[in-house]
Parts: C-alpha cells; sequence; structure tokens
C-alpha cells in the first residue's frame, strides 16, 4: 500500500476547549489507487488531507508513505512525492504573483533547472495556453485559476496528489473539464489520487473506493460497485445517498 | 394574475472597451409560482434578479420595454418608491451568509433592526417576531443564535438566518441567488424545502437562481435556462430532462452520476450558431 493511515485521530485546542476533528480513522489506499472521502462539513475529511501534509496536529495514530512514517516537519523529500490541490482558486493563488511566478516557485526552492521549459510544458499540460505565464490570477477565471493550481501541484512531479473539493467553487461545465483534466492526467502519469468531496456524484465518477465520514469519524467504506447498486450497510451512508443530488433528476 | 412581468429587459456596462451587455432582451412572466433561472457563471442570471430591484449601480444601466410588479412601473418607479418595496414586497437572499450578514453584529440585532427602524416595533414585540422568524426555518435554538454573532454560525445556520431576515416583513415575491450553493448537500436539500414550505404556505413568488440544474427540476415550477444574456430556452421543470435545446442538454450532460460511465464527460460547446 503506498498510502497507510492507521487509527489517526486530530485534535485541536481552542480557548481551553478540545475539539476532536478526526478520531481513529484508518485506511490505506494502494499505488495508482484513486480513493475518495466524503462526508458533510465538518466530518474532518480535509482534515486527513491536512494531517498527511503535517498542517493539523496529529494527536493519535500513524501516517504511513511507502511504509515509512512521515517525518515531522515533512520536509523537501515529501513535498516532491506529495502535492495538494485546495478547493477555492479564488483563495489558493497569490493575487499579487504571476502564474510564472506561482509556477517557477516550487522549482526555485527544489533547485531544478530548465524552469522556463518546464513552466511552458506545465501549462501545455493543463490545456492553458503559454501565453498564460505572465498573467495574474484575477485574469484567469475560476476554472482556468483551478488549472493553474493543479500544473502547480505537478511541478515537481509528484507521485500522489491530494485533493480537496477540487470542483466545488466550479460552475457544472467547467468542473466536467476539471474532472477530465484530471482523469487524463493521473493515466498519462500513473498519480495516486486521495480525493475528498461532498458531491458522492464526482467522488464516484473519479474514485475506485470510497470511505464516508461523519463527525471526524469513519462511517463505512464502499467500492464503486457497492455505491452504483446502493449496497451500503449503515444508515447514514444511505441517507448522503438518497440526498446526493443527482438522485433528484431521477425523483 | 401576473405578479412580475418583464418585457426586453437589458442590462449594459459601459466600459473603456465600449458598451457590454449582460442581460440582452430578457421577457417572462411570473405569477404565485417558483421560477428557476439556470446557466452558468457570466451567463447574466444574477444581473436579471438584480435589475428586477433596480439594484445595479452605474456604470451599469437597466433598460426594459416593460417591468412591472404586481401592478406598479418599476421602471418609472422613484427611489423613494424602490425603497418601500425592497425588502417589504421584494426581498432578495444572496449567495454567501459569510459576506452577507454583518459581521460585527449579533444575529438578533440584525433581525431586529428591520423591525425597529421600518415597522417601529417596541423591543419586546421585536424580539418576538425575530425569535419567531428562526422557528420558521427550523432553527433549534432560536435563543442562542438570537446572541451568537454570524461567526459563530455553520454555513447552513448563517443562510437560515439570512432567509429568516427576508422573511420577516413577509414579501410577496423572493428573488434567491444561489441561496444553497455554499452549502453541503444534506443541508441544501433542508435549506430549499424550508424554502418550498413557505411558497407553498404563504403564497409568495419565487425566483431561483442557480447554476445547478438539478436542484432546480427538483425544486422550481418553470425554468429559464440563460446564456451570454439570452434565454436560450424556457420550459416546465418536468420537462427539462427532456430539453430540446443543446445547451441545456449540455448542460445536464456534464454532471457526473452515481454508477454512470468513467467516460470523460461531455463538455459544452460554446461555439454554435445559437451562442451568438
Amino acid at each position: 500500500m503506498l498510502i497507510e493511515i492507521e487509527n489517526l485521530s486530530v485534535t485541536f485546542h481552542a480557548q481551553g476547549r478540545r475539539v476532536r476533528a478526526v478520531e481513529e480513522v484508518s485506511f490505506s489506499v494502494a499505488a495508482r489507487e484513486s480513493f475518495g472521502l466524503v462526508g458533510e462539513s465538518g466530518s474532518g475529511k480535509s482534515t486527513i488531507l491536512r494531517a498527511i501534509c503535517g498542517l493539523a496536529p496529529i494527536s493519535a495514530g500513524q501516517i504511513r508513505i511507502d511504509g515509512k512514517p512521515l517525518p515531522s516537519p515533512r520536509g523537501a523529500a515529501f513535498a516532491r512525492e506529495v502535492q495538494m490541490v485546495f478547493q477555492d482558486p479564488y483563495a489558493s493563488l497569490h493575487p499579487r504573483h504571476t502564474i510564472d511566478r506561482v509556477l517557477s516557485e516550487p522549482l526555485a526552492i527544489h533547485g531544478l533547472k530548465g524552469s522556463d521549459a518546464r513552466i511552458e510544458q506545465a501549462l501545455t499540460d493543463v490545456g492553458l495556453p503559454a501565453a498564460f505565464r505572465f498573467r495574474y490570477p484575477h485574469q484567469l477565471s475560476g476554472g482556468q485559476r483551478q488549472r493553474v493550481a493543479i500544473a502547480r501541484a505537478l511541478m515537481l512531479e509528484p507521485r500522489i496528489l491530494l485533493l480537496d473539493e477540487p470542483t466545488s467553487a466550479l460552475d457544472a461545465s467547467v468542473q466536467a473539464e476539471t474532472l477530465n483534466l484530471l482523469t487524463r492526467l493521473r493515466a498519462e502519469r500513473g498519480l495516486t489520487f486521495l480525493m475528498v468531496s461532498h458531491d458522492l456524484a464526482v467522488i464516484d465518477h473519479m474514485c475506485d473506493r470510497i470511505l464516508v465520514m461523519q463527525h471526524g469519524r469513519a462511517v463505512e467504506e464502499l467500492s464503486r460497485a457497492a455505491l452504483a447498486s446502493a449496497a451500503m450497510t449503515t444508515d447514514y451512508a444511505r441517507a448522503l445517498f438518497a440526498a446526493s443530488a443527482d438522485r433528484m433528476l431521477e425523483g | 394574475m401576473t405578479l412580475l412581468s418583464v418585457r426586453n429587459l437589458r442590462v449594459t456596462f459601459d466600459t473603456e472597451t465600449g458598451p457590454v451587455q449582460a442581460v440582452r432582451g430578457v421577457s417572462f412572466d411570473l405569477d404565485r409560482k417558483r421560477l428557476g433561472i439556470v446557466g452558468e457563471s457570466g451567463s447574466g442570471k444574477t444581473m436579471t434578479g438584480r435589475a428586477v430591484l433596480r439594484l445595479i449601480r452605474p456604470p451599469g444601466r437597466i433598460e426594459a420595454d416593460q417591468m412591472t410588479f404586481d401592478g406598479q412601473d418599476l421602471m418609472a418607479a422613484s427611489d423613494a418608491q424602490l425603497r418601500a418595496l425592497r425588502g417589504r414586497r421584494i426581498a432578495m437572499v444572496m449567495q454567501d451568509p459569510k459576506y452577507s450578514l454583518n459581521p460585527v453584529m449579533k444575529v438578533g440585532a440584525q433581525l431586529m433592526e428591520g423591525l425597529r427602524q421600518r415597522d417601529r416595533l417596541s423591543r419586546t414585540e421585536a424580539h418576538a417576531k425575530a425569535v419567531a422568524a428562526l422557528d420558521a426555518v427550523q432553527i433549534r435554538d432560536p435563543g442562542r443564535v438570537m446572541e451568537a454573532y454570524p461567526h459563530e454560525l455553520s454555513g447552513g445556520m448563517g443562510q437560515r438566518v439570512m432567509i429568516a431576515m427576508m422573511l420577516i416583513p413577509g414579501p410577496d415575491l423572493l428573488i434567491a441567488d444561489e441561496p444553497t450553493s455554499a452549502l453541503d448537500v444534506t443541508v441544501q436539500a433542508e435549506v430549499l424545502s424550508i424554502l418550498d414550505n413557505l411558497v407553498k404556505t404563504r403564497g409568495m413568488g419565487l425566483i431561483f437562481i442557480s447554476h445547478d440544474l438539478r436542484l432546480v427540476v427538483r425544486f422550481c415550477d418553470r425554468v429559464l435556462v440563460m446564456f451570454k444574456g439570452k434565454i436560450v430556452e424556457e420550459l416546465a421543470a418536468r420537462d427539462l430532462l427532456h430539453a430540446k435545446h443543446p445547451y441545456t442538454q449540455g448542460l445536464l450532460n456534464c454532471l457526473p452520476r452515481i454508477g454512470g460511465s468513467r467516460e470523460p464527460l461531455p463538455a459544452l460547446d460554446r461555439s454554435a450558431a445559437w451562442a451568438r
């Protein structure tokens, strides 16, 4: 297994109170697999991604990649293996940095050469014209920005991509284009996806296995076939399935 | 009787590079029913909603051959007449509670502000009405919410507070601009059924603006599909799945389905002759 998460708990301390955002969640993701986490907001799904990146306080449990526990702080080697794409492309790109600077920064940090050619290639790979290099984020649409965010995550050629609601800030039509792009990149580069979404239909389209979460706990793990045939065993997973927007079309 | 009638509505922005038409000749009628307006971002659906309340600032201009609400000509109305309509008879719920509620005022104070100022109610009366409004949108603990600041509420609660606020004056028409797109699916369904109930019990007209066709199918009677400022198709919500127009079909087909195929999702064709 490429990613192994064992009894992971994340506890935040705020104003003397302890908030247990994630409680004893375990799952594992094989290389080249696409794994989905679903649940409503506050269920702890994004916190798991942040914990993997070292952005959330892990209070118990272990995260292993390639069988090795992650160092803390995560370090440069981790950044070359694992990258994250955030939910809101309006917030995740620096408003005063050109696309060129956004994309060249990881190369500079890791001392990689040939930045010109790499940036042009990265833009072409995500379906943007090379001329976008010298634009600022505000000169791009939401979908184009998310493409830039994906290009940035891929600059260091990681094996694992953590996707935190990558399309929920986008229109349905732009969402389709972004999902197609992610699917294509995964096939071309043999990437492993760990994807978070509250939209079951999106997760179903993208992922092979799904973990349903509620209140920080794992509720049920489902295969794609089990989801399609509504073969869930817990009430919560069933309720989520029933409330899922695409069921409304049949309604 | 027709509650709102709009004929050939145009919204134009004069920019340095010449005029840009955000809404190009939109016409529709609404009685006390639920009308959905769908389209991608930039299709002019929000501008249409705002234009009904004449809430477009210069350099934007609103023009229409006719825009009447309950017999009153909205195009000819004075600022004072419009103020009397806004909130009291036509209310609008905005997309994101994070940006629409005052962050430094308690929810209770915000709910009571209108009642105190507009209706000249006493503190106790205003308080009782505000609590009742929170009750109507199924907030379980109205006492706590009244004393909370907006950042202490979840997105779903904040959105319900906004709906409660808009419904206090008992408007005849509610314009809801993406009222649920900041919410989770489960909360979304709840908020929509609250809106739906209110339309039924109060006999209110509703304009529901959304980019999500699936929601509109479920919660509206009639749907306008907009593209680049024009209505490309108008149809009954139950016929949406059998839409004729290629743009409407495109919007439907680009949605992933549970148990659907793994093929790339069809991209929307925005280049055809109808797009001009």
